[in-house]
């Protein structure tokens, strides 16, 4: 069976202008996922967190490389079924805008009713009331129900690493552009870019 | 079989996805809550149950029949009400007008001026009955822009039960309600139960855990988890904020 997720030799470059071709950003990622899971997605602003999400819906093309889902690449599926394969949450509402020069009916069908991969960009975990727990639960019965979950956090308070400990198996660190792979929540603790990154959180925690 | 089913509704707005994919099941004589943070689609959710708009795919059963699609007043008239979160009443006729213009009977002899209805002993008596339901059947002859926020509320209720539902929808009922308003409103879908199913999209968690039998909990358009008021208290993290120790 295919993998949940196969992202190969991705590469996204910004230039200054369609003339000056002087890059001004640049992601790379190179990583798969087999199984279903609930992957934590952090990393500093304006590493290229919301682009890597992008490209793995097919909203964004990539400059080189490819990204597929179930085995479909993502940017050959008609771009009005793309949101079946992979669906991106923006906060608390969803908008879809695909592009694409080749028309719809020269294009792969998703082959899915409901989304395979679900990427949640810094939902909203409010203090004040119970929700939280509805979403993990939710993010949970998307795993059993054979799902592939991101959830995008930008921990800025204890209780967000408490989250993501409980509910992540395993974690993508994005920096400058660069994606890294890390097993596990101790094996991001011990990640040394993550480290300095969660900063004065992690003194709160040995404290 | 439940009395009220949505399966599978999507709903679209262009490139905005408001209803990614609701199902729940409303079964006779039960109050059910539907509850969410605010953004999660949950007005969008009751004006697609209540036919408002039409959904993009999935259906809608009252009964067993398939609703979906239906005009409004047709979804109306099969038996399923609902009030807006909009205060919708006519401020300047009494509250019994507000209440009779909603009856069947009197639609059924519409074209008469309100004035002969008022000599129909047996309209009045079927629009004091409904107000009576509610709470209000002494203060029929006051004008509805006397009443304060929460009578306003409960004349709204009367309003929609004037259409002799067998489905009540409620929208956000204690928005804009105080404390004590909201205790009474809690009263009244209580005795209301007695009599009719009952649906209530509320933001209040503490309302519905008090009102519901079973609660749906929508967000990113979807329901992400359903169950009783006492198994989704037991939920690690709505414990700990309802202690305030989330921080």
């Amino acid at each position: 069976m295919a993998a949940m997720l196969e992202v190969t030799a991705l590469e996204k470059v910004y230039t200054k202008g369609v003339l000056n071709r002087t890059p001004t950003f640049r992601l790379t990622a190179d990583f798969g996922i087999e199984r279903p899971a609930v992957v934590g997605m952090m990393g500093p602003n304006g590493s290229g967190k919301t682009t890597l999400f992008e490209l793995i819906t097919g909203s964004n093309a990539p400059t080189s490389g490819e990204v597929k889902v179930l085995g479909r690449n993502i940017h050959r599926v008609r771009t009005d079924q793309r949101d079946r394969l992979a669906i991106h949450y923006h906060q608390s509402y969803q908008v879809r805008h695909f592009r694409s020069w080749m028309p719809n009916a020269m294009m792969q069908p998703a082959g899915s009713d409901y989304p395979m991969v679900h990427l949640f960009d810094e939902p909203q975990f409010n203090t004040q009331d119970g929700y939280i727990g509805f979403m993990l639960d939710f993010f949970r019965r998307l795993r059993a129900e054979g799902r592939l979950v991101f959830l995008c956090v930008h921990p800025n308070e204890k209780f967000h690493l408490e989250i993501l400990q409980e509910i992540c198996e395993q974690f993508i660190f994005v920096q400058k552009g660069v994606v890294t792979s890390i097993p596990d929540f101790d094996a991001l603790m011990a990640f040394e870019p993550a480290r300095s990154y969660l900063g004065g959180l992690l003194a709160d925690r040995a404290a | 079989m439940a009395l009220f089913e949505a399966r599978g509704i999507q709903k679209r707005f262009g490139a905005r996805v408001v209803l990614e994919n609701i199902s729940l099941a409303i079964e006779a004589g039960t109050v059910h809550g539907i509850m969410g943070p605010n953004g999660a689609g949950k007005t969008t959710c009751f004006h697609v149950l209540t036919g408002h708009h039409p959904p993009d795919a999935g259906s809608i059963l009252f009964d067993g029949n398939d609703i979906t699609g239906l005009k409004p007043h047709v979804i109306a008239r099969m038996g399923v009400s609902r009030s807006f979160q909009m205060m919708n009443l006519f401020d300047d006729a009494v509250v019994i007008e507000n209440v009779m213009l909603a009856l069947p009977a009197f639609r059924a002899v519409s074209g008469s001026p309100l004035r002969e209805t008022f000599g129909d002993r047996h309209l009045v008596d079927l629009a004091l009955t409904v107000l009576d339901q509610v709470g209000l059947a002494g203060r029929a002859w006051e004008k509805a822009k006397d009443l304060s926020y929460g009578d306003r509320r409960a004349l709204e209720i009367a309003v929609a039960l004037a259409a002799e539902p067998r489905i009540l929808f409620l929208d956000e009922p204690t928005a804009g309600l105080g404390a004590q308003a909201t205790q009474n409103l809690i009263r009244l879908i209580q005795k209301l139960r007695q009599h009719y199913t009952i649906c209530v999209i509320e933001h209040d968690m503490r309302f519905l855990f008090e009102l519901a039998d079973t609660i749906s909990v929508v967000h990113w358009g979807q329901v992400i988890v359903e169950g009783t008021p006492a198994g989704l208290k037991a939920n690690k993290w709505v414990a700990r904020s309802a202690l305030g120790e989330v921080a």
